[in-house]
């Protein structure tokens, strides 16, 4: 039965050719379906894709933990300290996250400044940052050329665009000393983040930063998950350690206010815990809009990328099913059409048919004959759309600004489905072939 | 042995109310070699006949023996394969696939040979059949770059390309003019005459049946006559005169 597929394959081919303009619209309804289907695809798993990348692209996922908190104003009862402004986190607090949280790979505490770095003759105003060796695990940092400071050191890694300000595009600064407030540092490795924020900053060991100035306090704590799926627990974790830690976690003060973090009675956060999602989400906002964000938004911190996800998968989900229901429509339509032609087919060559059931075909040859015609008309049809799919799907990410992706596997769906469609649609046509009698058949004019 | 053996055939279509009687009851051996003319008048039974004797059709009574095989009662596929194998059918309208080169048609019925050919063996066989009937230089040529006499030529090869033991001619002249149909006679008796064919022809021209070796007169569903004929000659200088306008 499958011997003959070369010779049914060119007859079809042949049939096809001797009515080009009929072949091309008849196959107009497969062509537009395939096309939408590849589309859908296309955008679904840009979309996934692209999610899947930020995750990846993260590394780890990472928890701040802030000193101060946003308060709404007036309305606060506690003490209204600006991001980072507040003295509340300490060394100890990061000791302790390391030691009771689980499911943590990394802790680094953090100073940030903005001041004048100097070298030799070179100085530049940049963002110094005293952080542990920890930093760069967390970050994942490829350091090249060089290697991470070591804690309580005096060694200092800089950025790849910082060193090229200071020195020179590429040139290498390793060994170079660097002063920082009159602190002098040993340039021991340029980093070469992925972040455009990293590549512009210094970093020095966070002690030597902190007895430069005289302080005991921390500006933030950067605290990496051993799973990105943990980020939420981890940071609901370290939030209960420190209110226990500060002595916020008492509910019985009796003052009312309802934490505008976490829910809980008691007073409010002396620090902000953000995920990379939250971060991600309120970088670049003004501080007060950031706050009423937050502040507007229970719970926010909690949101993951795996929830960001799902918020760009229910978008992707509008647009499946509005191209999914194009698609179903013009294949549906583009199957009956086919489905015609192919009565028209056998209408018109039944004496065909008859000369072959004469010399010996029987009623299954006959069936394969059209079967295999429909299903070439609708594969022609879904390779023309596919291509169409393929420009279609590239506008769309274009005009939408949407990631597309176009898998082998879905142009084999999408070529999967018009072959399908062609054996739905083209097998009435080819039973009515097969069951022609023969007789009739030779006498039709 | 004879190749066909009809044993009391009758063949009743069923027209709404009416039945018609095709055959009341037919009885008749072809041995192997012979060249039998099928003659009669339209609605006398003999296209009736002739479906039944090419397995196209089944009797409603009676036995059909065809190489001492009863095929009155096969399923439809069976007598597919029965035609494929053993009979080679040539029509009056030639039924040529158009489109396609004369060596492709005459192809046609290897492709349901079982077990199936490889496709260089059904080229060479259809090459062969083509050039028995001289038609060899012709093989790419499309039907409606050939003669009509070329045309019944071709699906003459394509009636014998699987060596069937029984060619069955339904008014294969029917379409040409008389010098064509003289050449294409004497390609039939020449298939007898050499190869030991069995002809059956079905005709209403007499001067037609006249080719054949034994002419059976039907009519109204009944052998009439069945007498052994002296198969008049095909030759040339034989044709009638005709019009101008006729010759082809």
């Amino acid at each position: 039965m499958f011997a003959l597929m070369p010779v049914n394959i060119r007859l079809a081919v042949r049939s096809l050719n001797r009515n080009r303009m009929r072949s091309l619209l008849t196959m107009l309804g497969i062509i537009i379906g395939v096309a939408a289907v590849l589309t859908m695809v296309a955008l679904g798993t840009g979309a996934r894709g692209s999610v899947e990348g930020e995750v990846r692209s993260a590394g780890t996922n990472l928890i701040f933990v802030r000193a101060g908190n946003y308060t709404r104003g007036g309305e606060s009862v506690g003490i209204a300290a600006g991001l980072g402004a507040a003295h509340t986190l300490t060394y100890a607090d990061a000791q302790a996250i390391a030691a009771q949280v689980p499911g943590i790979t990394a802790v680094s505490p953090g100073l940030s400044r903005r001041t004048s770095v100097v070298s030799g003759a070179s100085r530049a105003f940049a963002p110094v940052d005293g952080i542990a060796a920890a930093y760069a695990k967390a970050y994942t940092w490829n350091i090249r050329p060089g290697h991470m400071l070591a804690d309580g050191s005096s060694e200092a890694v800089i950025g790849r665009t910082l060193a090229d300000n200071l020195f020179g595009k590429g040139f290498d600064p390793t060994g170079k000393p660097i002063t920082v407030r009159d602190a002098a540092y040993t340039i021991v490795g340029v980093t070469d983040d992925t972040s455009d924020e990293h590549n512009e900053m210094l970093f020095v060991p966070w002690r030597k930063l902190q007895a430069g100035e005289g302080i005991d306090y921390l500006d933030y704590i950067v605290i990496a998950a051993e799973k990105a799926g943990e980020a939420s627990r981890i940071a609901d974790d370290v939030k209960t350690l420190l209110r226990q830690r500060h002595g916020l976690a008492s509910a019985a003060n009796g003052q009312g206010y309802i934490s505008q973090q976490g829910g809980g009675a008691g007073r409010p956060d002396d620090f902000t815990v953000e995920t990379q999602a939250a971060k991600a989400l309120t970088q670049g906002l003004y501080t007060p809009a950031a706050a009423f964000a937050l502040a507007n938004l229970p719970k926010l911190d909690e949101v993951t990328l795996s929830e960001m996800a799902d918020t760009l998968d229910r978008a992707s989900d509008t647009m499946t099913a509005l191209l999914a229901s194009i698609a179903g429509v013009s294949l549906i339509v583009g199957g009956i059409g086919i489905m015609n032609i192919m009565l028209v087919s056998v209408t018109e060559r039944t004496r065909e048919i008859g000369l072959r059931v004469a010399t010996g075909a029987r009623s299954l040859d006959v069936a394969l004959q059209f079967l295999i015609e429909a299903i070439t008309l609708s594969v022609v049809g879904g390779v023309v759309g596919l291509m169409l799919g393929f420009v279609t799907a590239r506008l769309i990410g274009w005009a939408l600004d949407w990631p597309v992706t176009v898998s082998a596997q879905s142009m084999a769906l999408a070529i999967g489905i018009a072959a399908a469609v062609g054996l739905v649609f083209g097998s009435y046509p080819a039973r009515r072939a097969s069951l022609l009698d023969p007789i009739d058949a030779l006498r039709t004019e | 042995m004879p190749v066909i053996s009809l044993e009391a055939i009758t063949k009743v279509y069923k027209l709404g109310d009416n039945q018609v009687d095709a055959l009341r009851g037919v009885s008749l051996d072809i041995d192997a070699g012979e060249f039998v003319s099928i003659v009669g008048p339209s609605g006398s039974g003999k296209s009736t006949m002739m479906h039944i004797l090419g397995c196209l059709d089944r009797p409603t009574d009676g036995h059909y023996l065809l190489n001492g095989k009863d095929v009155s009662a096969l399923s439809r596929d069976a007598l597919a394969e029965i035609r494929n194998r053993q009979i080679g059918f040539v029509f009056q309208g030639f039924n040529l696939l158009p489109r396609t080169t004369a060596l492709e048609n005459v192809e046609v019925p290897l492709l349901y040979s079982r077990p199936i050919l490889p496709a260089a063996e059904r080229r060479a066989r259809a090459m062969a059949a083509l050039e028995m009937v001289g038609l060899g230089n012709r093989a790419d040529h499309h039907p409606n770059q050939l003669s009509g006499g070329q045309q019944q030529r071709v699906a003459i090869a394509r009636a014998l390309v699987n060596q069937p033991s029984l060619i069955l001619a339904d008014e294969p002249t029917g379409n040409l003019d008389t010098k064509t149909s003289i050449d294409v006679m004497r390609t039939l008796q020449e298939l007898r005459e050499k190869q030991g064919i069995t002809i059956v022809l079905i005709t209403h021209e007499a001067d037609i049946a006249a080719y054949g070796t034994r002419i059976i007169a039907v009519r109204d569903g009944l052998i009439l006559s069945d007498k052994a004929n002296a198969p008049r000659p095909a030759l040339e200088d034989e044709v009638a005169p005709v019009p101008m306008a006729a010759v082809n």
